[in-house]
Parts: structure tokens; C-alpha cells; sequence
């Protein structure tokens, strides 16, 4: 197992973290798309020229799970996440094309101590991930649950 | 040729509902490998020492299965042109391996661009439920989809 290093308690308001940049390629777009939305401007370049989009562009489900990668990559994995309740807004602000290069930024918004566990906390984030450009292509807002370093009094 | 949908086949109060596959164990710690490697997603047996006490899905996972449950049934067929985004995602209960998972889609909302003509907005709200019937997904999304062409006289 990997040594424990952050707890809900550390998560306070304003904490960030920015990961390094990801290399998204042609060939992860359309492996993604073929397999979970193959809808063809994420499957088949050709057929993405003349889609709205002018060619190959990422699922927008691609961003998200690449940005949870970065964030397990990052931090995630040296926490004592227990898993998430949801996202209250997820926007695909951007598209992503082939050879764009993803980070992640998170920005701790809210940190509450669990009504009914007094060894559990909800932390409430804003993620933005963002391409070379400095775009934001993707943002959320969204909780994850941590286990505490020290149980509520 | 199969049947095309526009904007025009999504009306507030409308229902679709669609199925998925068995999602296996495999499938589970394959995705979760790739993208989300926390223990309760990647290691059967630490995951049995989890809040979950076993294996479950990486939530990006259970949301993907169901975008593909779409493109299957409807959005393949028609101008699907992209989404903006999704509002109240909630993961509400775990999705396991064996869990053959179902989607009901309900039309919430449906406007025709005011900048472009050809298109219109469809806010959609979606439950996905397991084969016991626990709801363990909502979402509500929007999508754009092209308007039906109008009828030329010959």
C-alpha cells in the first residue's frame, strides 16, 4: 500500500495542485471513442473533417477519465479517498485534438466534516483541466469523500 | 438504412430507455487501470478491506458504459453535435462486477438555438439502474442535435 499523506484535514479551502501535462494521441482518441462513444468525429478522422468540429476530437468522458488519471497520479492515490457522491457541473468548454497536452488543476472550494461519521469528511473541488494554450478545456465542480487523521470530538 | 432521429423526436416527457452490457471484473480493473487506479478499483483483495468490501467500478467507468448505451440506441442515428456539459452527476451506488446495468432517459427540456437555426438544445435526465433495480447513477445532461430538414416540394 502506498504511504498515507494527505487526510480530509488537509484539504483546506484554497489548497491547489497542478499536475504535468498528459500527451493525448489520434490513436488513444479513437481507441476511447471506438470503445465507449463512437460517435465518428471521435472515431474516424477522415469522417471528423467534415464534422462541426474539423476533425478528431476526444470524448468528453476521455477528458474526465484523463483528469481523474492526473489527479490519482498526482495526489489522489497518497490520500484516504473513499470515493465521490458526484459532480454538481461538469463543462466541455473546448475541444480536445490529437497531440493537445492535458493538466489538471484542482482548487479545494469547501471542506465538511461528515454528519454521521465522525472519522469521515466530504471535500467539495473545483477541477479544471487545461491544454497547452492554457485553455480551459474541461471544468468541474464535484466531492470526494476522505477518511480524518483525527476523529471528531 | 436505420431510422433517423432530429430534434424535433425529443419532447419534454419523453422516454427512452436502453440496456448494457454485463460489466465484468475484467472490463472493471482494465479501465480502472488505465485511468483510475485507486485500490477499491484495481486490487480484488484490498478492495475487500474497502468501505465498498469489494471490487467497484471506477465511476468515469459506469458513465462511459452509459454513453455507449446511448450511442447504441439513439445518438448514432442522429446529427449528434456535442455536448456542453452535465449538471447533478450523482454515483449512488456501487456498480460490481456481474452487474448488468439499465438506463432510463427522460426529456426534460427541448429549445432550438436562437443563433442557429439547424440545431437545437435537449436537456435529458438519466437513471441507471442495476439488475436488482438500485438506481446507481443520475445525471442531467445537454446535447445539441440537428433539426430535421424541412420537406422540398419536388
Amino acid at each position: 500500500m502506498t504511504t498515507i499523506k494527505y487526510y480530509w484535514e488537509d484539504f483546506t479551502p484554497g489548497w491547489v495542485y497542478e499536475s504535468p501535462p498528459r500527451l493525448l494521441t489520434a490513436q488513444q482518441i479513437m481507441a476511447f471513442g471506438r470503445e465507449y462513444d463512437p460517435q465518428s468525429y471521435h472515431t474516424d478522422e477522415e469522417a471528423a473533417k467534415s464534422s462541426p468540429f474539423g476533425g478528431l476530437i476526444a470524448s468528453g468522458w476521455q477528458t474526465c477519465s484523463v483528469a481523474m488519471r492526473l489527479m490519482c497520479d498526482g495526489y489522489l492515490l497518497q490520500t484516504t479517498c473513499i470515493g465521490s457522491p458526484g459532480l454538481e457541473e461538469l463543462r466541455w468548454l473546448k475541444p480536445v485534438r490529437p497531440g493537445d497536452a492535458l493538466r489538471l488543476h484542482t482548487t479545494v472550494l469547501e471542506q465538511t466534516p461528515s454528519q454521521k461519521d465522525p472519522a469521515r469528511g466530504t471535500v467539495k473541488f473545483r477541477w479544471d483541466v487545461l491544454n497547452q494554450k492554457d485553455q480551459v478545456v474541461c471544468s468541474m465542480t464535484g466531492r470526494q469523500h476522505y477518511r480524518r487523521r483525527t476523529p471528531a470530538q | 438504412m436505420p431510422r433517423k432521429y432530429y430534434f424535433e423526436d425529443f419532447a419534454p416527457g419523453d422516454v427512452w430507455e436502453m440496456e448494457g452490457p454485463v460489466v465484468t471484473k475484467e472490463e472493471i480493473v482494465d479501465f480502472a487501470t488505465r485511468f483510475d487506479p485507486q485500490y477499491f478499483h484495481v486490487d480484488e483483495a484490498a478492495a475487500k478491506n474497502s468501505p465498498y468490501g469489494g471490487l467497484i467500478a471506477s465511476g468515469w467507468h459506469t458513465v462511459s458504459l452509459c454513453m455507449r448505451m446511448m450511442c447504441d440506441r439513439y445518438l448514432l442515428n442522429c446529427v449528434s453535435l456535442g455536448s456542453p456539459g452535465v449538471e447533478h452527476l450523482r454515483w449512488l451506488h456501487p456498480v460490481r462486477p456481474g452487474d448488468r446495468l439499465r438506463m432510463k432517459m427522460t426529456v426534460i427540456e427541448a429549445k432550438i438555438s436562437r443563433t442557429k437555426p439547424d440545431r437545437g438544445s435537449v436537456l435529458h435526465h438519466w437513471e441507471v439502474v442495476n439488475q436488482e433495480g438500485q438506481l446507481v447513477m443520475i445525471m442531467d445532461g445537454h446535447g445539441i442535435l440537428g433539426r430535421r430538414p424541412p420537406v422540398r416540394d419536388p
